[in-house]
């Protein structure tokens, strides 16, 4: 059933994935080397090598994995596929249908130089990911790949192709 | 979770919204606890306004469904689906085939040719 034969239906997946236990790893693992530094120095607070740079530096850390990497929200449909990513849904990202050339399901292996968190990009890839295992890669006309974490990547994936034959 | 709703129905669509997630939650892709897409980006997605999305997340919470939450949003509050009114309605019919020597199947049979 594709919505070319129901002119008036709108389908779409929606999604929302966010994983805690990575998150509290990762900010750890940031965190304690940064407060270990500050807890090693002997100037004052101010001081160039005084404990605040440090501290200010893994609170910073901290803030923007809880701002922009807790959470990733997918909408996929007739309008495109955006993505909302951390706590008040920044950065946002939407892709129109026609910028899409395919979408599929791809594996995100556990990788060190590939850690799947939070939002990030290379020249030619965009990555909102929050975990490994099956996600959705869309695969723009411009070559570009973006790789999303969602619940039913197969569903999503089914449903841009759906959208993309009406 | 998949959303579906025909702009071309004569039914509502709030009332088309609230059946999506009556069946996500039937369906168990929606877990209670589970949050729901902010109304504003579920309206976007499904081109239809942030009032007709609002108005059935109102319907839902109302029926005990969702619960809203500040600043959390519209949350799964329970598993049952069913509004109060047809879980009493489908229980008297129940009672009354029962005395009547009707079996589940000719229930179930009814119904189909009811529906």
């Amino acid at each position: 059933m594709t919505a070319s034969a129901f002119p008036g239906r709108h389908s779409i997946y929606t999604g929302r994935v966010t994983n805690w236990p990575l998150l509290v790893v990762l900010g750890a693992a940031l965190m304690v080397p940064l407060l270990s530094l500050g807890s090693l120095s002997h100037g004052n607070w101010l001081d160039p090598a005084g404990p605040a740079v440090p501290l200010l530096t893994a609170a910073v850390v901290v803030l923007a994995i809880v701002l922009a990497g807790l959470r990733v929200r997918t909408a996929a449909g007739p309008n495109g596929v955006s993505v909302h990513c951390g706590a008040f849904g920044w950065p946002h990202r939407t892709y129109r249908l026609d910028e899409i050339d395919r979408a599929e399901v791809t594996d995100l292996p556990m990788s060190l130089w590939r850690l799947p968190l939070g939002f990030w990009w290379t020249p030619r890839h965009t990555y909102f990911t929050l975990r490994t295992g099956p996600a959705l890669q869309l695969t723009l006309h411009s070559g570009r790949t973006v790789t999303i974490t969602v619940p039913d990547p197969h569903a999503a994936a089914a449903i841009v192709h759906e959208a993309k034959s009406a | 979770m998949r959303w579906e709703v025909d702009h071309t129905s004569r039914e509502a669509l709030p009332r088309q919204i609230v059946a999506c997630v009556r069946r996500g939650v039937a369906s168990g892709e929606l877990a209670v606890g589970e949050q729901l897409p902010p109304a504003a980006e579920l309206a976007k997605a499904l081109s239809v306004d942030r009032n007709t999305v609002l108005t059935a997340y109102r319907q839902l919470r109302d029926e005990g469904v969702l619960e809203f939450r500040r600043g959390r949003g519209a949350r799964v509050a329970s598993a049952v689906t069913e509004p109060a009114p047809v879980t009493e309605a489908a229980r008297a019919l129940v009672a009354v085939a029962r005395r009547h020597g009707l079996g589940r199947q000719d229930l179930l049979r009814l119904i189909e040719r009811m529906t």
